[in-house]
Order: structure tokens, then sequence, then C-alpha cells
């Protein structure tokens, strides 16, 4: 079962004299996140993924368009109850202190009071503030109330987890911390639906991720299906290839590039790489092993940017 | 429980504002004076002295004498109480539409009328219990000091508490247009001098242009906003005819009453906003 289901959802904000003006937020986007999996949203400032998350609970309302949330329609009170949420740039009422502000979005969230002193205290353990539990949150250091909003994200036990720059001026020790949490709830069933900018934790955690632009998905797949290059290949070669093999190739196939015993094609389709064997085979150069090529989520999502991605 | 939760909440933001506090404070050594001050000589149980120096003699309309104190205990206290709204919890709509907090809120499973109603509700409470506070303290003080029980004093408190939960529906449904808590509590402040022109209004802003549209313009404001000046002038009514004014009005209950349908159709007129919009 998909846990978000979204169809054509699309938002256009209004501005100017009378709100004559329709700003696009987010148009026609449809898009699926199973149970269970950590789903990344990626995609410039303004490309519109704090809308989509915004529109999923409900805190600004769609322009057009549907969504099933856990089987809910969009608005259902119920639904609610099933999720958590950090947002991005999250405030806290600064008189109270770290369990006192878990405990109470656990009473927004309907939680027995009987059970929430506890929950919030393992909370807090779980998320490293434990010591930090009777301390005025106006003291708190940015990396520490993004903990915080963490474990108020977590106090409902939520199946669906909705983090906006969860990292967001965590250390790097915490945000290793934060992703072992993250792929822990994973492990226990828990769906996350992750914004964020630093592609390199999105790659280490996420199953699969969308890439909006300007309000519109134009990709959306695995990282592995994102990052693979299907038609560039890196061939390990047992002996140094001669100048006149290196001419032979370069005439069947553009570009190549030769380096550390190693030759890097890229092909038009798949049939050239049959030639370039061939050719290898010929001049009795050993294969020792052939990869496709991967490219990093963020040289990826860079290309993309610039509309120089070809795949 | 999700409403009680937010409900609690905001009660407990509200104590701990500087200006509540500072009422908590006043009010405090009021209390202590009036305590260290009312006295009943026990060789003269008709005798009420203040500080040593005889203040009524109640058998011989000294009643009055303490209905006129009271009177004006109660007088400094809607004046305390208009403050206190301006400046205690006018902001307290707008600070829950703050970036980054409203988002938390609504992302709860609280509709936004439960939100915004509890919000509301909480400010009202943490007003009211000061006023309680200070209200029941007079009481019992002249009470136990004085021996005079004075009942209409004490129920006093209910028309004031009723009179500012119709004032804080201006500032729910202005704080909710504007997002700003300094524009709330200007806008609370112009309300307020409003409610006390259009009280007035047959013997001042009728005379500012003789037209009956502006006339019935006026009117329709005085019906359709909640009558604050009205309304607390008739919850002092409840104490005593004060002694120094010739001819006082009556007590009566219209104000009020006009007050609750304009209450309920602003606040009614802010949740339907509030539901509409994006955040």
């Amino acid at each position: 079962m998909d846990a978000i289901q979204t169809l054509d959802l699309t938002k256009y904000y209004r501005s100017g004299a009378f709100k004559r003006n329709n700003i696009p937020a987010l148009e026609k986007v449809s898009l699926s996140v199973e149970e269970g999996e950590i789903f990344g949203l990626l995609g410039p400032n303004g490309a519109g993924k704090t809308t989509f998350v915004k529109l999923i609970l409900s805190i600004v309302h769609p322009t057009s368009g549907t969504a099933t949330i856990l089987g809910y329609p969009l608005g259902q009170r119920a639904l609610k109850e099933h999720c958590g949420y950090l947002p991005e740039n999250h405030r806290y009422p600064g008189f109270l202190n770290a369990v006192d502000t878990l405990i109470f979005f656990g009473r927004l969230n309907g939680l027995q009071e009987s059970i929430l002193r506890d929950k919030a205290y393992s909370l807090l353990e779980i998320v490293g503030l434990k010591d930090w539990a009777k301390v005025k949150i106006k003291k708190f250091s940015k990396g520490m109330l993004q903990r915080l909003g963490l474990a108020q994200a977590l106090i409902n036990d939520p199946k669906l987890l909705f983090l906006d720059e969860p990292t967001d001026g965590v250390d790097p020790i915490g945000r290793k911390e934060i992703r072992d949490l993250l792929l822990n709830l994973k492990a226990q069933g828990t769906t996350i639906f992750l914004n964020s900018h630093l592609l390199s934790e999105v790659e280490m955690i996420c199953d699969r991720v969308a890439i909006l632009n300007k309000g519109k998905v134009v990709r959306i797949g695995t990282i592995a299906e994102l990052t693979t290059q299907k038609l560039s290949y890196i061939i390990q070669l047992s002996s140094p290839i001669t100048k006149d093999i290196q001419e032979r190739l370069q005439q069947t196939i553009l570009p190549i590039e030769y380096k550390d015993s190693s030759l890097i094609v890229t092909l038009h389709d798949k049939t050239e790489l049959n030639a370039i064997i061939d050719i290898l085979r010929a001049g009795t150069i050993g294969i020792e092993g052939m990869t496709q090529q991967k490219t990093s989520l963020e040289d990826y999502f860079i290309q993309i940017m610039k509309g120089e991605n070809n795949l | 429980m999700r409403f009680w939760g937010m409900f609690r909440f905001t009660v407990e933001e509200a104590l701990r504002r500087g200006t509540l506090i500072f009422y908590f404070i006043i009010a405090s050594i009021v209390l202590l004076l009036l305590t260290l001050g009312i006295s009943h000589p026990a060789n003269d149980p008709d005798m009420v002295t203040i500080f040593g120096n005889p203040l009524a003699r109640l058998s011989q309309q000294g009643l009055n004498v303490v209905e006129f104190l009271l009177i004006q205990l109660h007088s400094i206290s809607i004046f305390w109480i208009i403050l206190l709204g301006m400046f205690g919890v006018a902001g307290m709509i707008p600070s829950i539409l703050e970036k980054g907090m409203i988002d938390l809120f609504l992302s709860k499973p609280l509709t936004r009328a439960e939100l915004l109603m509890a919000r509301a509700l909480g400010a009202v409470t943490g007003i009211a219990l000061n006023l309680i506070y200070f209200f029941l303290g007079v009481w019992l003080i002249f009470g136990l000091k004085a021996g005079v029980w004075h009942w209409a004093f004490l129920s006093s408190v209910l028309y004031v508490v009723y009179a500012f939960i119709c004032f804080f529906s201006v500032v729910t449904i202005v704080g909710l247009i504007t997002r700003s808590a300094g524009f709330s509590i200007m806008l609370a402040f112009v309300f307020s001098v409003i409610s006390w022109g259009l009280e007035v209004r047959v013997n001042g802003l009728y005379k500012l242009w003789d037209n009956v549209v502006y006339h019935r313009i006026l009117d329709a404001l005085y019906y359709l906003t909640p009558q604050l000046n009205g309304m607390l002038d008739n919850s002092t009514r409840v104490i005593g005819k004060p002694p120094f004014i010739p001819n006082p009005p009556d007590f009566t209950f219209m104000p009020f009453l006009y007050s609750f349908f304009s209450t309920c159709l602003l606040y009614s007129l802010s949740i339907w906003y509030f539901s509409r919009q994006d955040f």
C-alpha cells in the first residue's frame, strides 16, 4: 500500500493587489511513496518542496488535485494522528523546558497524560538531550532545537514522518546519529519523507527520490536509477593498451578516456560495447572487469538543474 | 484532550507574561494595603475604619460609602484590564501564527477552530484569573475585616470577564488579519476608544455631520461591535449607585445581550477566516 499518493496536486499562491496574481508553487504533482520507505524530495530553493509537505498536512490548501495519505483523503484529522512533522525553521515557546515541550505536543496529539512524561524522557534520551530535559529551550542551540524537533515529531509514534531539513545546524556526529535513528525507524516500518538540501545525506539513506524544479517533478526513481549512467562503462584491463588500439577505439566510439589501466567509454547504444570488446580482444588485451559508471547524486542533481542531463 | 492541551498551554503562557505578572504584583500590594488598612473596631462593630480613621458607620447610610470605595476599586480594575488586554494578551493570537510555530500546530490533529478557540479562551482565562484573584481578595477583606459581604461586588467580576471575552473577539480577528502583535495592540486600543465614541455617539459623533446615512452607519457599528464601554459601565452599576452622581442610570442587560451576538459573529468570522488561510 502507498503511504502517500498524490494526483495532479497543484498549488498557486495568490499575491498582489486584490490577490489577482497567481504564483505557481506546485503544478500537477503526481507521485507515490510506498509504506516503509525513506523518500527524499530534492529541489532548489523555491522548488515547492515545503509546499508539498504543507499540502499533505493541510497547512496550505490545494488549488486542485487530490491526495491519499495512509488511506485518508487530505484534511482528515485521523490522518494527522499518524503523522509526525519537523518543519524547517521551527519555533517553540521559549518559556517551556524540553520535557514540557514534548508533553505539550503529546497533548496536542491526544496522547494519554499518564504515558506522556515517560515517553518524553525516553525520546529525549534517543535524541541525546536527556541531560537538558529541564532546561528552558530558549537556551538551546540550533542543533539542540533540531534534535528536540525530531523528538517532537516522534512523540505520537508516527507511521509517516515528514522531515524538512532535519540535520540543519547539526554537527557531523549529530547528523550521523540522526541518520542512524531514521534507518532504525525505517526498520520498524515507519515511512519517512525527507526534504533536504544535503544531497550526500539523502544519497546515504533514501530509497527513492524525486527532484522538483519550479513546482514540477522532473525526475523520480531509486538512487541507483538516478545515479547510474546507463551507457557509460568502466572497463578494467589486464594490460596497458597500445596507441594503435587506442586509435582504433577512438575511430569506433567517442568519447573515450584511458587512465589507471581502465577504459571509460560512453556509448550511443549498447551494441557499441561489443565492438569495443572485439577490438580489445583482437589486440590481446585482457578484460578484468566491467562496471557501469556512477555519478554522485549531487552531480546528477546539478546536471538536472542545469538542464544538461540527457540520460 | 487536544483542545484542553492548547488551552492549558495558553493560560500558562498568559500567566507568565510580564504585564500580567506586574498586574498580579500591583493587585497583591493593593490587597495587602486593604488587609492592613480595613478594620472593624472591637468596641464599635458598626464602624468601619481605614488605617485607624473612620470610613463609614454602616447603620447610617455608611454602606454607600463602602460601595463607593468598591466602585472605585472596580473602576481601577476595569482600566487595568483594558491595558492588560492590550499589552498582555493582544499579541497572543498573532504569536501562534508566526512562521515555524503555526506549522507545528496545524500539523497536529486539532481543527483550526479548536486551535483558535483554545487560544482565545486561554488568553481570556489568563486575564480572568487575575481579575478573580483581585475581586475575590477585595470581597474577602471587606467581608472578614469590615463585616460587609458585598455579593454584588463579587458578581460584578463575571460581567467584567464577559466584557473581556467580547473585547477579545475584536482582538482575535484583528490579530488573524494583521498577523502582527503590534497592530493588534494598536487596534485594540483604537477599538476601545471607538467603543466609547459609539456609546456616546448621539451627543458626540452625530454632531460631527448631520447626515442620516452617517448616523445609521454609526448605529450599525454600535450594534455590530461588542459594546465594551456599555458593558463595563453596567458592570459597575451592579455594585450600587454611586453616591455623588445625580440620577445615575440603572443597570441594563442590553449591552451584554447585543454584545453576545456581535461577539458570536466576530468569533465565527475569525474561525472562517483562519480556516481559509494558507501558512
